[in-house]
Formats: structure tokens, C-alpha cells, sequence
């Protein structure tokens, strides 16, 4: 029987789909009966979900910054493709 | 383009094809910060701004030749590197990945047998959505990322953030491919513990 701390070592693997299907197998077993393992592969998915989206969108001053050396670097480049 | 798109950081491929401004903005507006955190993990904090820089002048030169084989995100995020690699080979700097000897985040949360101790809790607003409109929770993550290991902390970034694959890390960087897995590994864990903690006392 797979312990819970093996659930969480193996949450990775099982996410990106890199389990055998008898590891996926185990793991779905366990999780069937152990609702606190059951809860945090739910919520980890979640997390790795947003971990693309936890910096944020950029401010207009940033989003200036980068348009104004775009020009200026176009600009240097003296129309040469 | 629909507003909602926008917001949702779906490009418009084809306005950006034709060199549309705004559109570029948009695009710069959606990666800028995550392109940063991808730059700062591989070269410090000095020498991020310059190598995001100079990516999205490269970027923006090789945008009408985008094949769509990769998600944007991914194709900036290599461009990133390859600049930041660009500007280690002249300050002639290497970065190489090292395991650290830090115990796993959750060490602590299960009893000798390998049951939990202490089970996550359950989180209030659990959806990716819910987690990231929680802005006293979106400054813990920044701190926490600043005080990880800058190991754990670039894996975190290339995979997680910029979407690269563990081949394509293994290459760029020196590091093999189950020290990359522990890497990132941990610094999920730790990400998770946080979030945990925070859904569990409102604090970091």
C-alpha cells in the first residue's frame, strides 16, 4: 500500500502524466480511500495551474519602457532588414 | 479581438504578424514579468532588465517567421535564455544548477510512518483564479521565490513559468535530469505549504 508521503513525491509525475499505468493505478487506489491525499492532489493541480499567471501583468510604465527601446533600436538599425 | 482575449493574454498571431503595436503591447504587457523572473533565476536581478530587453528586440524581429509550434510563452522564454547565455559567455559566468541539501518542505507534515501529520487543509477559493485574485497572497509567493534556493527557484520559473520542457532545460543549463525534477519538486512543495499556511491563518 503507497504512503501519503509517497502520494506527495509522485503528485509531479502523475500531473504531467509520466506514471506507469500501474503507478497511476496505485495512486488512484490510495486516493480513493485517503480524502487528505485526495485533497491535496486537487489542490496542487490547482496551483501549478496558476504558478504561469502568478507574476502578474506587467504596469503601463513597464509596458512603455520595452515599446520606447523597441523604437529607438529599430531607429539604430537604419532601416537595415 | 475580443476584450476577454486580451485579458486572457490570447495574442492576436496575426496583428502581431503584421507589427501592430498595440498588439505587441499586449503581448509585452502579458510576459514582461515572467520573462523578468525567468532572466533574474539565470543571470541576478542586475542583469535581467537588459537581457528581457534585448529579447523582445529579437522577438520582435522574429515574430513574422513565429510557427506556432510552441506556445508563445515558451518561444519568449527561450529567446530569454538565449540572451541571458549571450551575456554569461561574455561576463564569462557559467550557472550551473546544484541540488541543496534542504530537507523537503513537507517534511515535517507526516508522521514516521509516512501518513500525514498534518493534512493540507482545505483551501477556500482553490481555483487557479481564486488563488491569484488574493493579493496579500501574491506578495508572500514573491517573497517566498526571493528567499528560495536560486536553483529551485530557476526550475520553477523555466518549467512552470516559461512553460520549457526538462529536456530543454537540461540542455541549456548544466544540470541532469532527476537533480532537475527534484528541483522543481521542492520548490512546488514549498509553494504548496505556503498557500496551505495562508488559506490556514491569513498570514505567510
Amino acid at each position: 500500500m503507497l504512503k501519503c508521503r509517497e502520494v506527495v513525491h509522485q503528485a509531479d509525475a502523475l500531473l504531467a502524466g509520466e506514471l506507469s499505468g500501474r503507478e497511476r493505478f496505485a495512486l488512484r487506489m490510495h486516493i480513493i480511500i485517503c480524502r487528505h491525499c485526495r485533497r491535496y492532489v486537487r489542490q496542487f493541480r490547482h496551483l501549478l495551474r496558476a504558478i504561469p499567471r502568478m507574476h502578474g501583468q506587467a504596469s503601463e510604465n513597464e509596458v512603455r519602457r520595452v515599446m520606447t527601446a523597441l523604437k529607438n533600436a529599430d531607429k539604430s538599425m537604419g532601416g537595415q532588414p | 479581438m475580443s476584450a476577454e482575449a486580451v485579458s486572457e493574454g490570447i495574442p492576436d498571431i496575426q496583428a502581431l504578424k503584421r507589427g501592430d503595436d498595440s498588439a505587441f503591447s499586449d503581448l509585452v504587457r502579458f510576459h514582461h514579468r515572467t520573462l523578468m523572473a525567468v532572466a533574474t533565476a539565470i543571470v541576478g536581478i542586475d542583469d535581467a532588465e537588459e537581457v528581457v530587453q534585448n529579447a523582445w528586440i529579437k522577438a520582435h524581429k522574429a515574430l513574422p517567421g513565429f510557427g506556432g509550434r510552441s506556445a508563445l510563452r515558451t518561444w519568449l522564454t527561450r529567446i530569454v535564455i538565449n540572451e541571458a547565455r549571450m551575456l554569461l559567455r561574455k561576463s564569462r559566468r557559467e550557472v550551473s544548477l546544484q541540488l541543496d541539501d534542504d530537507q523537503h518542505p513537507l517534511a515535517d507534515r507526516f508522521r514516521e510512518g509516512g501518513h500525514w501529520s498534518k493534512p493540507p487543509v482545505t483551501w477556500h477559493d482553490e481555483s487557479p483564479d481564486g488563488l491569484l485574485m488574493q493579493s496579500e497572497l501574491a506578495d508572500c509567493l514573491s517573497r517566498l521565490l526571493l528567499s528560495m534556493p536560486a536553483s529551485q527557484r530557476a526550475m520553477l520559473e523555466l518549467r512552470d513559468a516559461g512553460g520549457l520542457e526538462f529536456d530543454e532545460i537540461c540542455n541549456e543549463l548544466t544540470i541532469s535530469a532527476s537533480n532537475a525534477r527534484v528541483l522543481l519538486h521542492r520548490a512546488r512543495t514549498q509553494l504548496f505549504k505556503l498557500v496551505d499556511h495562508y488559506q490556514e491563518t491569513g498570514e505567510c
